[in-house]
């Protein structure tokens, strides 16, 4: 099967109502170019899941296109503040704010992973966040009769995780910090993987070891140079501090809109040359 | 007192004045105060101080990078081991974390922590970023470091809106003092010569427990020099400006 594909396409695999996770973290490797198309493709009642997210879990709400997020911390670094279309949906009950602490987040990733429906979380011992969510639970430990904290297992339908070296099978590899993207390749269904290049299968076999995610997980190639933009990609930029503020600058749908289209043709412009392959 | 060190500074030092070598010390995402303080630290009384962070560099050799970020891949570009985040929790979670460093947006005289909402937590009037690691670091690792760098009565408040996490804190420290958490109660520890005891009382919402009044040392002129080479872009009061 080809895995090549064109961003529309691959965009196409997420389904409205779709449990989705994104790679990266804060403003780090973030497959923006694939959460922009998905936001040109107005899809619906989608689930987030992410220790920390920023400007994808941020553009996402203010296009209407979330359910719930389940994560840990949501907003921009400091310097650039709050993700305000993200708390603006969910004050406004538009969105559930499922907070986790980070690490459950990973444990419940780590259940999908090991496909057991929840896993035993140390530390989450005290306060609301027990008590407000029905994904953690207090249970006596049949072994001890100790008490012990349980997460409830979290499945991503998609996980999109953008990485500087595919090749086409699908085998990819991440330079510098990895977050959580490995994790959550082996915790979700499916796999799309976009790349700022795509390397030639003989290269990346030379270094097989240095593969994060094997090519048999993966589903869709897309290959989107500087598509974690506006966010940084190590070794390749740096964040676009511009794009970044117009963006934050932004109230209105509509503006919004047209920070989308502005990006679509940049979004687009690896389908030419990878395709070529 | 009077003092013409800038509160920034004063937090800086008595952070690191914190740490002792030899600790395994971690800091997250917008934390740039107590990065500085770990490199500071590290430069200075604590060579073996362990500096862990989320994009999983070991002991990065400088920050000076870290401009807009504290989890970006300059702490691991000038790293010496790959350990990232998911095994940092792992470590705290062994008992292994001597010191986390965490935010909040409202605290409380029993040591109650909120970075989550104000109000009502499925509608709430206010969503914060969230606690990130705080529920499952702070009841886990040996000391937890809170920093703030706004005091006043709606930060330390009578009753938190939200309890995000509690228990287990050592210390919260403000751009006016630095407060303990011993018996079950936050207790004022000691004032920056930069604030007072007046200025303190006026700007906390719970009552002041304290035994004797004591002061914050003054940043030394090492450290001063020492900071300036760790951090001259001056990072540490990102939060403030």
């Amino acid at each position: 099967m080809k895995k090549v594909m064109c961003l529309n396409k691959a965009a196409g695999m997420v389904r409205d109502g779709d449990t989705i996770s994104f790679g990266g973290n804060v403003l780090h490797r973030v497959p923006m170019a694939f959460v922009r198309e998905i936001a040109r493709q107005k899809k619906q009642e989608l689930k987030i899941v992410k220790t920390a997210g920023a400007h994808d879990i941020d553009l996402l709400c203010a296009m209407d296109s979330v359910t719930s997020v389940d994560a840990g911390f949501v907003s921009y670094e400091t310097k650039f503040g709050l993700a305000s279309h993200y708390r603006r949906a969910v004050q406004e009950g538009r969105v559930k704010g499922n907070e986790h602490a980070c690490y459950t987040v990973i444990c419940a990733l780590r259940g999908a992973q090991m496909n057991v429906p929840f896993m035993p979380v140390k530390g989450l011992v005290a306060g609301e966040l027990l008590e407000k969510n029905d994904y953690f639970m207090v249970v006596e430990d049949p072994f001890s009769g100790n008490p012990i904290t349980l997460v409830k297992t979290i499945v991503p339908d998609v996980a999109v995780i953008h990485v500087q070296e595919c090749d086409q099978n699908g085998n990819a590899r991440i330079y510098g910090p990895k977050f959580e993207d490995v994790l959550l390749s082996r915790a979700a269904k499916k796999v799309i993987i976009t790349t700022e290049q795509v390397v030639p299968a003989g290269m990346m076999k030379r270094n097989a070891e240095y593969v994060d995610i094997p090519s048999f997980l993966v589903s869709a190639v897309v290959h989107t140079p500087r598509g974690a933009a506006p966010a940084s990609c190590p070794g390749k930029y740096d964040i676009d501090e511009t794009s970044l503020i117009s963006f934050l600058g932004m109230k209105t749908k509509e503006e919004i809109e047209g920070y989308l289209s502005d990006y679509s043709s940049r979004d687009h412009s690896g389908e030419r040359t990878a395709l070529r392959i | 007192m009077t003092s013409s060190h800038r509160p920034v500074d004063i937090m800086t030092c008595a952070i690191a004045n914190m740490l002792e070598d030899g600790e395994t010390v971690f800091h997250g995402v917008s934390s740039h105060l107590p990065m500085v303080a770990m490199s500071l630290a590290k430069n200075m009384h604590a060579p073996d101080l362990v500096h862990l962070n989320i994009p999983g560099g070991v002991n990065p050799s400088s920050i000076a990078k870290a401009s807009y970020s504290s989890a970006g891949a300059e702490l691991l570009d000038s790293g010496e081991a790959y350990f990232p985040l998911e095994e940092v929790f792992d470590l705290s979670m062994r008992g292994r974390l001597d010191v986390a460093f965490l935010g909040g947006i409202q605290f409380d005289i029993n040591g109650n922590v909120n970075a989550s909402v104000i109000g009502d937590y499925h509608r709430p009037k206010l969503r914060l970023p969230g606690g990130a690691g705080s529920a499952v670091l702070i009841p886990t690792a040996k000391k937890a470091i809170i920093w703030r760098v706004k005091h006043d009565p709606r930060t330390f408040v009578e009753k938190v809106d939200f309890v995000t996490t509690r228990g287990n804190l050592w210390k919260i420290v403000t751009p006016l003092c630095v407060f303990e958490f011993k018996n079950g109660k936050l207790h004022l520890d000691t004032i920056h010569p930069t604030s007072s005891l007046e200025e303190v009382r006026a700007n906390t919402g719970f009552e002041l427990l304290y035994d004797t009044v004591r002061y914050t040392p003054e940043p030394t002129r090492e450290e001063l020099n020492m900071l300036k080479k760790v951090d001259p872009h001056d990072y540490r009061s990102i939060e403030l400006k």
